[in-house]
């Protein structure tokens, strides 16, 4: 059962259409994330099904309840904002508890929920102070509580850790992912980083141009995404695509690929039916750097082995990237550290077709 | 850069000699009529007829103080200016209190709960700020008579509301402009409506700008002559006119000393308003400009 239902949501602001026509389904308990590049529409969405803008079109659902005209406070969501949005005049104390006393829960509870998730969120010390004292962090700690204290139905998160240092915000990440599996909430997590959706993620919707280019679980989005902008915002470093026309070799379909002068051909060991259709056809191959690496002599298939001008070798740490020039473009390989020395020019790579995924130049769609 | 720690820039010592010097000539140049002023309402009449203005008092009296406040004759009472204080008080306190009451809900509907049409509303209300007050004085005459607050302190507070709302409005719709919007989001989320967001997140961080508009508000208003002179008359006039009256309506000779003396009257709330909360004012001036 769905415990939060879109259908078909329109927003318009003046005449430009911002949300062009969404479905989402999520039922309860479950870790939404809707991810894409600024100004796709997320908040819009985020802000929408908590009540704070006007729907032009469309149903949203709580619950089996259409939602449409009820005010934000009764809805039963809390909703933690990039900004924190803290009550800036109010104590730490005040601010968590603001929600429940505008709800008349008696004192002595307000000061006991209070203390509780102050408590689980280690900020139980600072209940006194005024925002202004606070660090980022703990900012982000009492935007938290505030909407952990009222314990909400449906929890909704705006960019809640883009404002943090890179090492705070994996640590958050981490914390409200453990947050998640205790209360067993249901959240909608909007973000940019892709990394977070992956992350955190039970359910990750891709959004673009107002409209959601996939739903479905990280590791549907992962390795079987259904566009190119999918392919392409989702991993980093991102997925490398090459030119190639599909061709029947005997009874074995292959891609060719024309690289400065050369022929490549590499074996399609898919079991893909709809490739069938694009025999002599472009096709757009899909290979993500992890689908790319060092041949190894003893283990690789001959078929998929390539021999490549290495242009550059990127060490990050725990992988090594290679930089590998085809077609005058670059491509990404990765590879282990240890193998990464003694390189020559031209090295011999494997093109890992197990993990390929193939697109329709035309549609941008994913074949199959 | 906060005033408490502005640093000065180097300039060459002689230069800010120079500099200084100007500065204190200027300012000695522009509290002379001041102190004219005061001495003058310390003296008898037969020194001032001496005419050394400048001169500390020989015969040093309050007299003239007292007489200004109680007994000085102003048309044919002969009660001082006290009754026009009081008149000048009881329409500058609901009046400046209504404005800025009016102002501030104006400006957070108008940014905070906006509507089709609310910038043309906005432009409108900055049309009045701006609207020579000769203009509304005939149109403002007869709607004053048709509602039956003529020559009265209703009349005045009713006026100086309405001509004051423009700017009111103007300086809070500026300054919650810039206050965070997701603030409100997050206090209707936590169940809070438009009073109770107003009251208890916006008003609370509105102190700099509500001392802005209550210091220029009260200055205007208690300093305003012509809709006091237009619209009342007798004993309804504020402070500013009755000081013009007994400053025409001696008969025989001219009291100096008793006009000072209730011309410095007259001055002192704006005075005193100004010293109290004058830094607080330009810091206001200054917080719109400023985000966060
Ligand atoms: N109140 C508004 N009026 C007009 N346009 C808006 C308003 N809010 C958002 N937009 C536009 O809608 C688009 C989506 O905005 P938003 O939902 O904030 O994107 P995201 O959160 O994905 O970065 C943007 O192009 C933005 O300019
Ligand atoms: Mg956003």
């Amino acid at each position: 059962m769905s415990f939060l239902e879109v259908k078909n949501l329109v927003k318009t602001f003046g005449s430009t259409e911002v949300l062009k026509g969404i479905n989402l389904n999520l039922a309860e308990g479950k870790f939404l994330v809707l991810v894409g590049p600024s100004g796709c529409g997320k908040s819009t969405l985020l802000n929408l099904i908590a009540g704070l803008n006007n729907i032009t079109a469309g149903e949203i659902l709580i619950n089996d309840k259409v939602v449409n005209n009820i005010h934000p406070g009764k809805r039963n969501i809390a909703m933690v904002f990039q900004s924190y949005a803290l009550y800036p005049n109010m104590t730490v104390g005040k601010n968590i508890s603001f929600g429940l006393e505008i709800r008349k829960v008696s004192k002595e509870q307000v000061q006991v929920k209070t203390l509780e998730v102050a408590k689980m969120l280690q900020i139980d010390h600072l209940l006194d102070r005024k925002p202004a004292q606070l660090s980022g962090g703990q900012r982000q700690r009492v935007a938290m509580g505030r909407a952990l204290v009222r314990d909400p139905d449906l929890f909704l998160f705006d960019e809640p850790l883009s404002n943090l240092d890179a090492k705070l915000r994996v640590d958050m990440r981490t914390e409200i992912k453990k947050l998640h599996q205790t209360l067993k909430a249901t959240i909608v997590y909007v973000t940019h980083d892709q990394i977070e959706a992956l992350t955190l993620a039970d359910y990750v919707a891709v959004m673009y141009g107002g409209e959601i280019q996939q739903f479905g679980s990280p590791h549907d989005i992962y390795n079987q995404p259904d566009n190119l902008f999918v392919a392409n915002f989702m991993g980093s470093p991102s997925m490398n695509f090459i030119d190639g026309t599909i061709q029947k070799d005997a009874n074995n379909l292959i891609i060719v690929i024309k690289e400065n002068g050369r022929t490549i051909q590499l074996p399609i060991t898919l079991p893909n039916t709809a490739i069938g259709n694009y025999v002599d056809k472009k096709v757009i191959l899909g290979l993500r750097p992890e689908g790319i690496n060092l041949f190894r002599d003893d283990s690789d298939d001959e078929k998929m082995g390539v021999d490549c001008k290495i242009e550059v070798i990127e060490p990050t740490g725990a992988d090594t990237y290679a930089v590998l020039s085809f077609n005058n473009e670059e491509i990404l390989a990765r590879m282990r550290p240890e193998r990464a020395i003694d390189l020559k020019e031209t090295e011999k790579f494997t093109f890992n077709m197990n993990k390929a995924v193939f697109f329709d130049p035309e549609t941008e769609q994913r074949i199959g | 850069m906060t005033n408490e720690e502005s640093e000065l820039l180097y300039t060459n010592p002689y230069w800010r000699i120079l500099i200084y010097g100007a500065l204190i000539f200027a300012a000695l140049l522009f509290l002379l009529p001041l102190y004219v002023m005061f001495t003058t309402s310390f003296k008898t009449l037969s020194e001032i007829r001496l005419g050394n203005m400048l001169s500390l008092p020989q015969a040093f009296t309050i007299q003239p103080w007292i007489d200004a406040w109680g007994e000085a004759c102003i048309g044919l009472t002969c009660k001082g200016i006290s009754g026009y204080f009081k008149n000048s008080i009881l329409m500058v306190v609901p009046a400046v209190a209504i404005s800025t009451i009016l102002g501030a809900f104006n400006g957070y509907i108008l940014t905070k709960w906006t509507f089709p049409g609310h910038k043309l509303v906005f432009g409108l209300m900055l049309f009045g700020c701006f609207i020579p007050f000769q203009v509304v004085l005939i149109p403002s005459a007869l709607i004053l008579g048709k509602m039956g607050i003529a020559n009265s302190v209703f009349g005045l507070i009713f006026i100086h509301v309405t001509y004051g709302i423009g700017f009111t409005t103007l300086f809070f719709r500026n300054y919650y402009y810039v206050f965070p919007t997701e603030l409100i989001k997050a206090a209707m989320i936590d169940g809070a409506g438009f009073f109770r967001i107003f009251f208890r997140i916006l008003l609370p961080s509105s102190g700099p700008i509500i001392v802005v508009t209550v210091i220029w508000q009260f200055t205007n208003i208690w300093n305003d002559f012509l809709f006091g002179v237009s619209f009342t008359s007798g004993a309804q006039v504020p402070i500013t006119v009755a000081l013009n009256n007994l400053a025409n309506s001696s008969t025989g000779v001219k009291e100096y000393n008793v006009h000072m003396a209730a011309a410095i009257l007259a001055a002192a709330p704006t005075l005193i308003v100004y010293i109290l909360a004058g830094k607080y004012f330009v810091r206001g001036l200054m917080a719109g400009s400023i985000k966060g």
